[in-house]
This record gives C-alpha cells, structure tokens and sequence, in this order.
C-alpha cells in the first residue's frame, strides 16, 4: 500500500532532485524554495509549470504520473510530492498496475 | 432596449438581495455567502468610502487576491458610485503603480496579503488618499481602514449615488507588458447590455452556479460575477490551487454543482487530459463557455464526448467589445475546424472591410469592425488611440455609432458564420492573456547589456502559445539568462515572461532587414514538437 517504499532513495535525495529542478527551470535559482512552501495557493506554479514538474518527476524517478494523480494533496509543496514520487516508485517497483487514488 | 427599471451595477446585488436574501451569492474554498450577507457588506464598503469624501466617478482601484473580499470589492465601489479599477492581483509594485498613475485613482481596495506590494506602490503614488483592507498604516502615507469597518446593518439599503446608464462603470487594463497598459472604460451601459443578453441566451436563472476561472481584473469575471448576480446566480470562485490541479478542479466542479463553466481553451485542455471526467458526476455542467483563443480541434472533440450533458459555445470578443458574437456548437457529429466566431449577438453589428474600411465580398478575408451598445466607450484618456480604433466606413450614409476596428483578421463562410483567421498586428494570445511581443522586446532592451531582442510565440502542447526571445548582447558581454529572467520578472506580469531566451550572437534577418521572427519560431516550434498527448 502507501509506505512500500523502495529501499535505496532516501527522501532527502528526492527533495533534493526536485528542489533543483524547480530552482533550474521553472523559477530561477535566485528564489529560495522551502520544503513545505506551498507551490499552488502563492502562484509559484501555473498550469504549464506542473505539467513541466511531473514531465521531470516521470523522468528522473522512472514513474508514471497518472491522470488521476493530478491532485493538490501530490503537488502541493515539494515535500508532499517528493512523497508522492517515493509512494510511486514502491507502487511500481512491486509491479503492481498503478491505479492512482 | 433599455427599460425604465433596468438595474445598473450599483444596485445588482440590492436587487438580488431584496428578492431572496437567503440565496447563495458566492461559494469559495467549500464556504458561501448569501446575496443578503453580501449586500451588507456591499453596502458597508460603500458607506465608507463615501465617508472618505469619494465623489461619482473617482477611482477607486480594487487589488485582492481570490476570495470572498472580490465581490464585496466590486460592488462596494459600484454601490458607491465610484469607476471601478480592478488590479490583476498577481501584478508586481511597478505595474500597480502604473495602473494607479493612469487611471488617477484616489482609493485603494486591498488586503494585508498584499502589504509589501502596496507599501511600495504608494509610495509613488500619494494621490492614493485611502486604503481600505490594510491592518496597519506602517509605511503607508494614506489612511488605511481594516476589512472589519466595513460593516453596515441588515436591511440597509446601497447609498443613492445617482448613476446613469451612461456613466462610466469601470477600466479594465490589459497584460500591458510595459509602459502603460491599455486601459479600456465601460459604462454601466456597455455592461449591463452584454449581461442581459448572456443572461437571456444562457437562460441563467437563481438555480445556476456559475464558475469563476478567471481573476477580477479580466473581462471574462464580468461573466462570472455580474450576469451571475443579475441573475440572482451562484459565482464559484475557483481556488489558484485547484485551477493548476486539474484533478481536484474536477472533484471541486462535482462537488460545487457547478452547471455554467467559461474560461479560456488552455484550461479546459487540461481538464480533459487530465481531469480523471470520467470518475466524476459533472452532470450538473449544462453549458461551456469558452473564449480569448481558438479551441484545437481534438481536443474539443474529446471534452465533447466527456461531458455528454453539456452544450458548448464559442463566445467572440475582446476586452474592447464584450462578447459580441457567439456560436453555439453542434452537441454531436463534426465540428468546424476552426471553431467559427459565429454571428453577431442581437446588440450588435459586424462588418468585414479591407484597409479602406469598405466592406469586403462575402468569403474574401478583412478586418473584423464590431458596432454596438456593448462596445467600450474608449480607451482611458488617449483620444489618439480611439481615432484609430473607432472609425466610421466610407458607405455609412446615417450618422451612426463608430465601428470599432478588432485587429483580427476574418473571413464570413458561406453559412453566414464569421472565421478567424489571423491577427493584424503583433499581438499574441498565450493561454488566453493577450500579449504584445514589442512590448516585451521593449522590455529587454531596457536591460544592460542586451542590444537586440526579438521575441516570438511557439505552440505549446496543449494548443496555445508560449513565448521565447532570443537576445544579443553588446561589447561581447555574456549576459546571464537568469538574470534577465530575475529583471523581466520585476517588469512583466507572470504570461510575458518568455519561457526560454537564448543568448545569440546575432539575429537571424528577412531580406530587408527587419528581424525574421518565423526563422526563429520555426526552429523553436521543431524542438518542441507538436504532439499534444
């Protein structure tokens, strides 16, 4: 279920990955970006920069963001979607067919 | 047309409040507000800003972030017989103060959200007298007035503020990427007239619940909130959040009842691919309004077949006009590609002219000029600019209304139904907000040390636009791209901000010289790719 997590990539790298990303192309590096800040409410992500963000997320972490995984709980902060991206890599790494939520 | 009892702005949701105070006026973030609630609260505002001396037709410049403030915002400066300015709320201190500087607004509606911009906005601007929604007057030489002042007793009535049909109601101001943004003035008129017919073509009735996609500022909210309150309707004001989520913006559309939907294409896009429509009820959904760009074919023809309830509709416009044509499109089988803008709404008149303003045959392509009692009354404070735009055809043999010329370029079917085929300038429209491209090549060549600049539009996958700039610096400095993107930022709102920009040594050239914008788009438009799934 949820906290099948793949063992071998700490959340800390995920954050990591991801901070990167979004600092490197979609914000710019000289804006700081927090773990928890909200990415969605405060505008610092329009439609366009989400797709970019799991186009990258689909990438680096061999996943597959689902349709129906589009939801604000996955990308709200990049904390909760470094979670996401981990509970997805665990979905997938036990071969189970991904069903979203 | 016009009835002795027509209801102007000022008294919309007076109106509505005396008839059912109950009724819901606004749900946002799962709450509600009823009509009576906010004709209280309108009424409350508007008491206070006549209290601070505000005359019929000062500005008064409405800066809020979505919410339920908005509304209260709107209406409490209309109530009060002030000319409404509404603030795109993402808009950066340089561009607020443009606004303000323009329009000679002399009060300001805002929130503590908002105190930094606002403090560095009036500090340019000390005709601002008074600021109503700010906790502190820390660093603000006006006077402020916290959102709890505004207050009044139940029952009361909106002030009598003596507003006619033809004054003036409110200045809209376009993405206006530098200098001044076009700022474009409606009347009570020119509002009212576009309500009641979208009233009456959308059948909207107290049962409905209209969503708000769009921020305040823009004329698609006149939609939202006014034809909603003058139809004693629901507005429900979509969150920033569930706006970017496509998923969750279809949970909340479920959850809200929502039946009148009206955005631009780039947002329905998104809520086809990915909107998981198919595990929601989105029976509710009866109509689709969609507007500011062309609707790609397949995917129009997908969201079709998603929401099986729903009939679409094209509504054709500008900031300028309001919808001033409409069509309705087929609920099965094949859709015209592109989409047309249709016939003209009941108000108003279209004429296709060539360059000489004379009409053109039918079938062969010209100018779109749209005459009518929804039409703007002109742009604030430039007669230079409305003598170009406002023109009278060569053929017209009554003294009649000025047509107003659109820019866009257009073709009449042999249907009858008006097409678009192109624009006449430099104008762009990236996922819905108009964009001059000068504009922002006028921005970067404000920047040290870039020399040449052009910028252009590729198509993005999800059917519209986004911008790159190429850019050369002088004395063979190498300018740093994110630099210019930090600066631009200060400058442009958020949809001018090219996407990309590539530092060259030179720009690629047409044989006379100019910058050739299609050499440098169709190599950006192969590297992107066209495919949209």
């Amino acid at each position: 279920m949820a906290n099948e997590i793949k063992p071998g990539i700490e959340a800390e790298e995920v954050e990591g990955r991801i901070i990167s990303f979004v600092k490197r192309e979609l914000l710019g590096p000289g804006i700081p970006v927090s773990l928890d800040e909200d990415l969605l409410s405060g505008g610092l992500l329009d439609s366009l920069g989400a797709l970019r963000l799991a186009t990258f997320v689909e990438g680096e972490f061999q996943i597959t963001v689902q349709p129906s995984d589009f939801v604000i709980e996955n990308f709200r902060s990049v904390a909760a979607l470094a979670e996401y991206v981990r509970r997805s890599i665990g979905r997938e790494g036990a071969g189970a067919p991904d069903t979203g939520n | 047309m016009s009835t002795p009892s027509r209801v102007l702005l000022n008294r919309v949701i007076d109106a509505a409040a005396c008839r059912d105070p109950e009724a819901v006026a606004i749900r946002c973030d799962g709450g509600a507000m009823s009509y009576g609630q906010l004709a209280q609260r309108t009424n409350g505002l508007a008491h206070l800003l006549l209290e601070t001396g505000l005359q019929r037709g000062e500005r008064v410049a409405v800066f809020l972030g979505k919410g339920f403030r908005v509304p209260v915002g709107l209406y409490g400066v209309f109530a009060a017989g002030g000319l409404l300015v509404p603030i795109d709320p993402r808009s950066p201190s340089e561009q607020v103060i443009r606004i303000l500087r323009a329009t000679g607004a002399t009060r300001l509606v805002t929130e503590p959200g908002k105190l930094e911009v606002v403090q560095a906005a009036l500090a340019a601007c000390p005709e601002v007298s008074h600021v109503v929604g700010l906790d502190t007057d820390e660093g603000v030489q006006a006077e402020c007035f916290p959102w709890t002042s505004v207050s009044s007793t139940v029952g009361d009535r909106p002030p009598d503020v003596g507003v006619a049909e033809s004054d003036p109601a409110y200045i809209l101001h376009t993405s206006g990427s530098t200098g001044v943004p076009k700022l474009i003035l409606h009347t009570h008129g020119s509002a009212i007239s576009f309500l009641e017919w979208a009233v009456a073509e959308y059948s909207l009735t107290p049962e409905d619940r209209l969503s708000n996609h769009s921020s305040h500022h823009t004329c698609f909210a006149t939609f939202d909130y006014y034809a909603a309150s003058r139809a004693g309707a629901a507005t429900v004001i979509l969150t920033p959040a569930s706006m970017v989520m496509p998923g969750s913006l279809s949970a909340l559309l479920e959850q809200e009842s929502v039946s009148v939907w009206y955005s631009v294409p780039t947002a329905l896009v998104h809520l086809s691919l990915r909107g998981s429509l198919e595990e929601r009820d989105l029976s509710a959904l009866r109509w689709v309004l969609f507007a500011g760009e062309s609707f790609p074919e397949r995917h129009l023809l997908r969201l079709r077949q998603q929401l099986p309830g729903a009939r679409f509709s094209y509504a054709y416009g500008s900031t300028e006009t309001n919808v001033c044509a409409y069509y309705h499109l087929p609920d099965e089988g094949e859709i015209p590609n592109p989409v047309p803008i249709g016939k003209a709404c009941p108000n108003s008149e279209l004429r296709i002219a060539d360059d000489n303003l004379r009409s053109v045959p039918p079938g062969e392509i010209g100018e779109l000029l749209v005459r009518g009692s929804t039409v703007m009354s002109g742009y604030w404070n430039d007669s230079e600019i409305n003598q170009r735009v406002f023109v009278q055809p060569p053929s017209s043999a009554e003294p009649e209304d000025p047509y107003f010329r659109t820019g866009d370029l257009v073709r009449a079917r042999d249907d009858g139904n008006v097409t678009f085929v192109a624009r006449a300038d430099l104008q762009v429209k990236v996922r819905g907000h108009r964009v001059e491209l000068e504009e922002i090549e006028r921005s970067l060549l404000s920047l040290e040390p870039i020399e040449e600049a052009a910028a252009y539009v590729v198509p993005d996958r999800e059917g519209s636009s986004s911008i790159r700039a190429a850019v050369v610096a002088g004395n063979g400095a190498v300018p740093d791209r994110w630099q210019i993107l930090d600066s631009l930022r200060q400058i442009l709102p958020p949809h001018a901000v090219p996407e990309k920009i590539e530092i060259r040594a030179d720009l690629p050239l047409t044989p006379t010289g100019k910058v050739d914008r299609i050499a440098l788009q169709t190599v950006a438009a192969k590297e992107v790719g066209r495919d949209g799934e």
